[in-house]
């Protein structure tokens, strides 16, 4: 497995490098090229602070969208009352694309960081308030009442029965809206921002820049993958019971 | 008891909008809005940007829907395919594909084009890694009778493989269409002169606040209505299997 997988990616570099020898438009760089400028931007302070700008609207986004969505939904999954209240408004609202509340967050909350991080909030809470409330209600009936005939008390049985039997759930939740922040980070930042990765390869496409379209889109496409895996480390550590996951 | 939150923030919003704390620039009253949405619902041209940006988000899914499920039985079935792609969508499953976008714009054009290859591409990767699974998953138990009956390969797939990966392969369409409808709309609000993204940002410019949310409960509306539609299509078709979701 682990040689098929070098070998297609290998060999996808091999025909991508050879036809941009061949002659690809000027549009399209060839990997080592790609290369060559990712670590030539790498010396350079820019990149760093482009970078530093995005984590800083992604990842504040993301934790309160995530520790609402596993407190809510939690809570949703456990409380009836609180259900019936919350959880039409959630699901009714769960197809809405929550990117075009952008421009309404802008006027509201201004056209800095704030309304950004907001709209990224607003995004991440979705997935993991309806994971950890399936995750809630897929909880085995047959579990909960042993705890309850072994004379656990409600609060033991959330933190020591729910909890945990939820877990695997809240963290696929939690991959799907790491990848969403960075989506919808990218998206504010291509439609209104100074800084940023999504500023940098807007600006680069305007001014013909191809070498720094490219290094803004290699370093998003690194901070997305190296986000998943630690994510999927932490799970690893944490849920270590658990099966891994497909 | 259902609908209580709703009508709450409703009343909220309401009471807002007339305490006359805010300007009505940041703060439409729900008449003002349901006024300029009446007008938006009947004026052609209004309803023709909405057609524009449907067309762009049906394009784009429908393509990624039968490249994906062709692509995500094949790999169930194939030991070999799957591990020749199963490395490329699970490796870039993570990466944020519309930092593709501008490259697209300089491959396909500014056009509906460069959006539908963008759209394409976010939906394939939920559909293919759904349907790979429903159609690995198959029970061999099936797979192994049919084969002692005596079906061909054909037959095989058709009707043993693909009807046990229905309920998969509409949860991956329910995963990608709202997306389809993110990806259009994003798409529009960064560069476009049409659709209803674009509308969004271009009454937002000219402070048109009223007409912006009017066009705001345009998307939620077709992006509810589109789900909606997709779940009738599988109850139908998937009637065998009952869909584990909440209903509102």
């Amino acid at each position: 497995m682990g040689l098929a997988r070098a070998g297609i990616w290998l060999a996808l570099l091999l025909v991508w490098e050879l036809a941009w020898r061949w002659g690809l438009p000027q549009y399209i760089l060839g990997p080592l090229e790609i290369l060559k400028h990712f670590f030539a931007a790498l010396g350079s302070q820019e990149l760093y602070g482009h970078i530093g700008a995005s984590l800083a609207r992604s990842l504040p986004g993301f934790a309160v969208g995530a520790v609402l969505g596993i407190a809510l939904g939690l809570a949703a999954g456990v409380g009836r009352g609180f259900d019936r209240m919350l959880s039409p408004v959630i699901f009714l609202t769960y197809p809405v694309p929550k990117i075009v509340m952008l421009p309404v967050f802008m006027l509201w909350f201004g056209i800095g960081d704030l309304s950004k991080i907001l709209i990224i909030a607003l995004a991440c809470f979705y997935p993991v308030f309806i994971n950890a409330y399936y995750g809630v209600k897929a909880t085995p009936t047959i579990l909960v009442w042993s705890g309850l005939n072994m004379g656990a008390g409600r609060w033991q049985i959330f933190r020591r029965v729910v909890v945990p039997s939820a877990a695997p759930m809240i963290f696929s939740g939690l991959r799907v809206s790491l990848a969403l922040s960075f989506i919808v980070m990218f998206a504010t930042e291509m439609i209104n921002a100074r800084s940023g990765l999504g500023h940098l390869i807007r600006d680069a496409e305007n001014s013909l820049r191809f070498d720094l379209m490219y290094v803004s889109l290699a370093s998003i496409a690194i901070l997305g993958y190296a986000g998943d895996q630690l994510l999927l480390l932490g799970r690893h550590r944490l849920l270590a019971w658990q099966g891994e996951p497909a | 008891m259902r609908f209580v939150f709703i009508g709450i923030a409703l009343l909220a919003w309401e009471t807002a909008a007339r305490s006359g704390l805010w300007s009505p620039l940041l703060f439409p009253s729900l008449e003002r809005i349901l006024r300029e949405l009446m007008l938006f619902l009947s004026s052609g041209e209004s309803l023709m940007q909405a057609w524009v940006s449907l067309y762009r988000a049906f394009a784009g899914f429908t393509l990624a829907a039968v490249a994906g499920v062709a692509a995500g039985i094949l790999m169930g079935r194939s030991r070999f395919l799957a591990s020749l792609l199963d490395p490329l969508f699970s490796g870039t499953y993570a990466v944020p594909k519309l930092a593709l976008f501008p490259i697209f714009i300089f491959i396909f054009g500014l056009g509906s084009l460069s959006k539908i290859a963008l759209v394409f591409l976010e939906c394939l990767y939920p559909i293919v890694i759904i349907t790979y699974h429903g159609a690995r998953d198959v029970n061999r138990v099936l797979l192994w009778s049919a084969q002692n009956l005596g079906a061909t390969r054909g037959a095989i797939l058709r009707r043993i493989v693909i009807p046990a990966a229905a309920p998969h392969i509409f949860a991956g369409f329910r995963v990608a269409l709202p997306v389809a409808m993110i990806v259009v709309v994003i798409t529009e609000m960064i560069s476009s002169t049409d659709g209803l993204g674009y509308l969004v940002i271009y009454s937002m410019s000219s402070l048109k606040t009223d007409r912006m949310l009017a066009v705001v409960v345009v998307i939620s509306l077709v992006g509810l209505l589109l789900d909606w539609a997709l779940v009738q299509l599988r109850d139908r078709l998937v009637y065998w299997e009952k869909l584990e979701t909440y209903y509102v």
